[in-house]
């Protein structure tokens, strides 16, 4: 989530008085924010991806204010009536079909400004945009720019000098050689040609999502420009147009309208700053908070989080900002309001629904059995479900089979899901040379096979292995073990010599029980202790606890 | 593990029945043999007692702790001729030859040489001891070489010849010089014996006549089964302990501390009267995000924080009326009164395979599950999640959380808040607070975060929230409020057991699990 850096003199400016740091560091969070601690200026904020009209200073002070009572209800921002055309060409519909744009004029390009929108648009881009595919910004001094603009493609080829460059070069040059072009290069490939914003001269504005043209340069005298946003996803476009250009009008700068002409002969005129309604039911905020509003006290929330407010018996008309991208639904509302009164003022409270409850029957299971082994002085231990073939296959000696392995790891050592308990448990011991023995653990969990006839493809299965390591482990001791576990639970299984092959043979053992095999027991063989560079004998079993459920479960 | 009887240091003073009775059969032997002897080495001891020299030695280390002996251990230097040091002791040192021969009248070197055998060693001898001058190719006795009354080498080597070897304390100071120079010609060597000795202390002999009291009394150490048969033990004493001496731990069979929380918290939910959900790590994408209600481009789903499955790449997707539900939900808010996200939704996107990121997942599936008549109901879950991350000191690829819902007509936000305050409490969280958060699919959403006393901020623990409609209805049918957390658990384990970093708490380090407080709530 995008973390702005806030400078505490511009906030005390737009804010209007002397706010400190304790206080906002108390009551910001509160807001909807997450405290990052203080900077050598000011401090840095963690805003939620649903606010993105937080990311500006001018955004994070206007709804500081209204939420502490300040100035609270809707703000009007208007928009001029002008003559701004803009074409968007067939061409741009493949690629990146989308286009929103506004004139801002009256703009004092100060330094918190410059530093509040660069850190926006920055962060607009990383989060909203999806580094720049979903969506794109370009601010341009407006000055030299001829319209109509028109938003098109142009070939590799073509040429035009892109911001602080001193000549022309083509596009393909940009996308190879120049530092922003090789880091948003991907937004673009596999593009034959490449979109392109230019004025009624062919002067270039902007290649986006890439580089702006050093033609409509913005510079600190800079008073009125044009803005540009492309994308994927009209909805974004329009929301990122929204917060940039209400965040431009909390500086005193004067909006006008631009007419954006589509191939279908639509003409989409942007900004619209206008706010949009929903109607909110009280009963519906008191229903969700446990509480009892008034819907005047509903409405006085509301407007205390820069809503507009109509009151209509027990329905609440909202007007909501145009910045408020996140509003989709009366739920949306019901959370300002429980956010104007601040979390902190709702009492707690546990209500007297009673329902049936219980632990799940194989989990009680598993608890019986974890507390019966620890009878045979075996430690539990609780081991990584993550695995690799190299610990599952090789070092044990084992044959390789399909497994679930995910398609992008970090890291190779955890790779996949494991298929056997047993590889953990040799991996602990090798873990723990430099402890006395004897190391004698154990571990019941779960495992993940290969199913076809599941919803994914795989199926969990719970495990239960014993290792016993100590300079006389042997296969008595390990049979006994088993022997011991099962007499306690009123079973008797039918050994067969076989099973594993990481077991010494002659020294390995299936356990059945019914036809399906219970248990798969051995004296560890030396090529696999050596692998694990273990230098101590060690015995093993791993049992199918699925099944030895099933077995008592049944019995009973 | 087998606990070994352990014997006695004198803590307080005793009185010498008392300590008489502590004595181990081998520290009556040492003391009683120490009566008449005073002083003895232990050497010596072990040849009276009949004991190895060893239990010797241990048992008078026992006796002197109870402060009946005093143990002395003195370093002796015993010296010995080389090979060469027995050739000179029985020919003679070549310079004291020389200045016997001298004696007779000065001598002309060259010929000297060519009879004398030793004639260099002799020369730089004679001149270092200042017995003899040189002058024009003559050599001549000294004053103080003709007046030596005491060859004093020379008698050394005899003695040494006559023993083996020779303790060092019967040399004068003068002769132990001249042996260290002989040591340094290579003609004695020099070994070193630590000699132990063992003296009986004045409280060591009050407690004689306690034991000579008891003689012929057997002492019982270890009760043994045959001293049961045979009815022993009834003419016998029991050899007291001093019980405020260290014994060693055993260390048992246990539970993993983990583990041991796990169970706590199952039963902290069905005693709140919740019922368990269980589910598989393997989840598709449409019950670990779609079912969530989280746009299919959301950067949660990235790969950078998400597992994908390479095999089972896909798997299928559930009842198509529901799927269909979630599917127009996204794109425009289905029956719920959304706007939706207003996209394509794809379904081979949700049909992709990856390891649950949250327990969340099983929630929604547990939802999906319920019919009306079902509600309300109360449901947890405990298990292991995973993140694609780069596994270091503060960070794993897998953790436990323990997601909860409640689902019913009438919950409500405040609901929620007590659930959650009666969770921490639980945990023993003293300090804590609830604030606004952000997560896709839940509306209230909500942080819980814990007071960090050492760093003065407030940490963030885990997420809460209520579903939002566009969750709820698609999957139940029913625009029903849900509450629902995931708590992880990891760093309230590190607080409590001083585990500074996850690594640890997964490291399944013996020593550490063998150490671990038992936990008992």
């Amino acid at each position: 989530m995008p973390v702005i850096e806030v400078f505490i003199e511009d906030f005390r400016e737009l804010l209007g008085r002397d706010v400190t740091i304790e206080e906002l560091q108390k009551r910001l969070p509160m807001l909807g924010t997450s405290w990052e601690g203080e900077s050598e200026e000011g401090f840095h904020l963690e805003v939620f991806p649903n606010r993105p009209d937080l990311l500006s200073i001018e955004g994070l002070t206007r709804a500081y204010a209204s939420w502490t009572g300040a100035k609270t209800g809707l703000i009007d921002y208007p928009v001029k009536k002008s003559d701004y055309k803009v074409i968007v060409d067939k061409k741009t519909q493949k690629v990146r079909p989308w286009f929103v744009t506004a004139v801002i004029k009256n703009v004092d390009f100060d330094d918190p400004l410059i530093r509040s929108i660069i850190q926006m648009q920055e962060k607009l881009h990383m989060t909203h945009g999806r580094k720049r595919r979903k969506v794109a910004i370009g601010l341009h001094n407006l000055k030299p720019i001829e319209f109509p603009v028109t938003y098109t493609t142009k070939p590799p080829k073509f040429k035009f000098r892109p911001l602080g460059e001193r000549f022309e070069k083509d596009l393909t040059w940009m996308l190879t050689e120049m530092k922003t072009g090789k880091e948003y290069a991907w937004t673009v490939e596999g593009f034959k040609e490449y979109p392109m914003i230019l004025d009624k001269k062919g002067m270039v504005l902007s290649m986006p999502p890439i580089i702006n043209g050093e033609y409509t340069r913005i510079d600190e005298v800079t008073s009125e420009i044009f803005i540009d946003i492309t994308g994927t996803d009209l909805k974004a476009i329009t929301e990122v147009l929204n917060v940039i250009c209400t965040t431009l009008a909390d500086r005193g700068t004067e909006i006008h309208e631009v007419h954006n002409h589509y191939p279908d002969g639509t003409v989409l005129t942007t900004p619209n700053l206008q706010p949009w309604v929903m109607e909110l039911d009280n009963k519906y905020v008191n229903h969700t908070l446990g509480y009892e509003f008034t819907p005047k006290q509903s409405a006085e929330e509301l407007e205390k989080m820069g809503h507009g407010t109509k009151i209509k018996g027990d329905i609440i008309h909202v007007s909501i900002p145009s910045y408020r991208a996140d509003i989709m639904h009366p739920i949306d509302l019901v959370e300002d309001i429980a956010i104007a009164y601040d979390y902190d003022n709702f009492e707690p409270e546990i209500p007297p629904i009673s329902s049936p409850a219980g632990e799940d029957p194989k989990e009680v299971f598993s608890r019986g059995l974890r507390n019966f082994l620890v009878g045979f002085g075996l430690l539990e231990v609780v081991t990584f479900m993550m695995s690799n073939r190299d610990k599952l296959f090789t070092r044990m000696c084992l044959p390789e089979e399909p497994i679930c392995e995910t398609s992008n790891p970090k890291m190779e050592a955890y790779d996949s899901l494991r298929n056997r308990l047993l590889p953990s448990l040799i991996e602990i011991i090798s873990f723990n040379k430099h402890h006395p023995y004897p190391q004698n653990i154990y571990e019941v969990d779960d495992v993940v096979v290969i199913d076809p006839s599941t919803e994914t493809g795989a199926k969990t299965k719970r495990r239960l292995s014993i290792v016993l390591c100590h300079a006389r482990a042997n296969f008595s001791e390990v049979k006994a073990l088993m022997k011991g576990l099962l007499d306690n639970l009123a079973l008797k299984a039918e050994v067969e010599e076989g099973g594993w092959d990481c077991f010494i043979d002659g020294r390995r053992f299936i356990a059945k029980v019914g036809s399906e095999p219970l248990c798969w027991a051995g004296e560890i063989k030396p090529e696999v202790l050596e692998a694990w560079d273990v230098e101590m004998p060690v015995a093993a079993l791993e049992m199918d606890i699925d099944h030895l459920f099933r077995l008592v479960y049944m019995e009973s | 593990m087998i606990l070994v009887p352990l014997w006695g240091r004198l803590v307080r003073p005793m009185n010498p029945k008392e300590v008489a009775m502590q004595l181990h059969e081998n520290e009556r032997k040492v003391l009683l043999e120490l009566k008449e002897r005073g002083t003895a080495t232990t050497e010596k001891l072990a040849l009276h007692t009949g004991l190895s020299r060893d239990a010797v030695e241990k048992a008078s280390g026992w006796a002197e702790t109870k402060g009946v002996v005093s143990f002395k251990e003195k370093v002796s230097q015993f010296f010995t001729l080389t090979e060469e040091g027995n050739k000179y002791a029985k020919k003679g040192l070549p310079e004291v030859n020389l200045r016997n021969l001298l004696v007779h009248g000065a001598q002309e070197i060259g010929s000297l040489k060519k009879t004398f055998e030793g004639i260099n060693i002799a020369l730089a001898w004679s001149r270092r001891n200042g017995w003899a001058n040189i002058d024009k190719g003559r050599i001549e006795l000294t004053e103080k070489g003709r007046d030596i009354t005491d060859l004093v080498e020379d008698r050394l080597l005899k003695t040494l010849y006559k023993s083996e070897s020779v303790e060092g304390s019967v040399f004068t100071d003068t002769e132990r010089d001249i042996i260290e120079q002989l040591i340094k010609r290579k003609l004695v060597i020099k070994s070193e014996h630590m000699d132990k000795s063992v003296a009986i202390t004045k409280f060591g002999k009050e407690v004689i006549p306690e034991l000579e009291s008891t003689k012929g009394v057997r002492i019982i150490t270890q009760l043994t089964p045959e001293m049961l048969a045979n009815k022993e033990w009834k003419n016998a004493v029991f050899q007291r302990y001093d019980v405020s001496l260290p014994a060693p731990s055993v260390t048992p069979g246990k539970r993993h501390f983990i583990s041991q929380i796990i169970d706590y918290i199952r039963r902290f939910w069905v005693e709140l009267g919740f019922k368990e959900m269980t589910g598989d790590y393997l989840e598709l994408s449409f019950w670990n995000f779609d079912a969530l209600y989280q746009p299919q481009d959301h950067p949660a789903r990235d790969l950078a924080d998400t597992f994908y499955m390479k095999t089972p790449y896909k798997g299928h997707l559930p009842d198509p009326k529901m799927v269909e539900q979630v599917k127009l939900t996204h794109e425009n808010g289905w029956t719920t009164g959304s706007k939706g996200w207003q996209y394509k939704w794809d379904p081979e996107v949700a049909a992709r395979n990856c390891l649950r990121t949250h327990g969340t997942g099983m929630s929604v599936n547990q939802i999906a599950k319920l019919k009306p008549e079902d509600l309300p109901g109360k449901f947890f879950s405990v298990g292991r999640v995973f993140r694609n991350e780069t596994i270091d000191w503060n960070h794993l690829a897998e953790f436990y959380q323990t997601d909860g819902i409640v689902v019913g007509e009438g919950v409500t936000f405040r609901d929620m808040k007590g659930y959650l305050k009666a969770y921490m409490e639980g945990l023993g969280v003293k300090k804590f607070r609830f604030r606004p958060g952000y997560f896709p699919y839940t509306e209230m959403s909500m942080e819980a975060e814990v007071w960090n006393e050492e760093r003065g901020i407030w940490n963030e623990l885990f997420g809460a929230g209520m579903f939002r409609p566009e969750v709820v209805k698609p999957l139940l049918g029913l625009d029903v409020p849900v509450l629902a957390w995931g708590p992880g658990f990891d760093r309230l384990v590190m607080q409590s057991y001083k585990v500074n970093t996850i690594k640890e708490l997964y490291s399944n380090d013996i020593g550490l699990l063998r150490r671990a407080k038992l936990w008992m709530e």
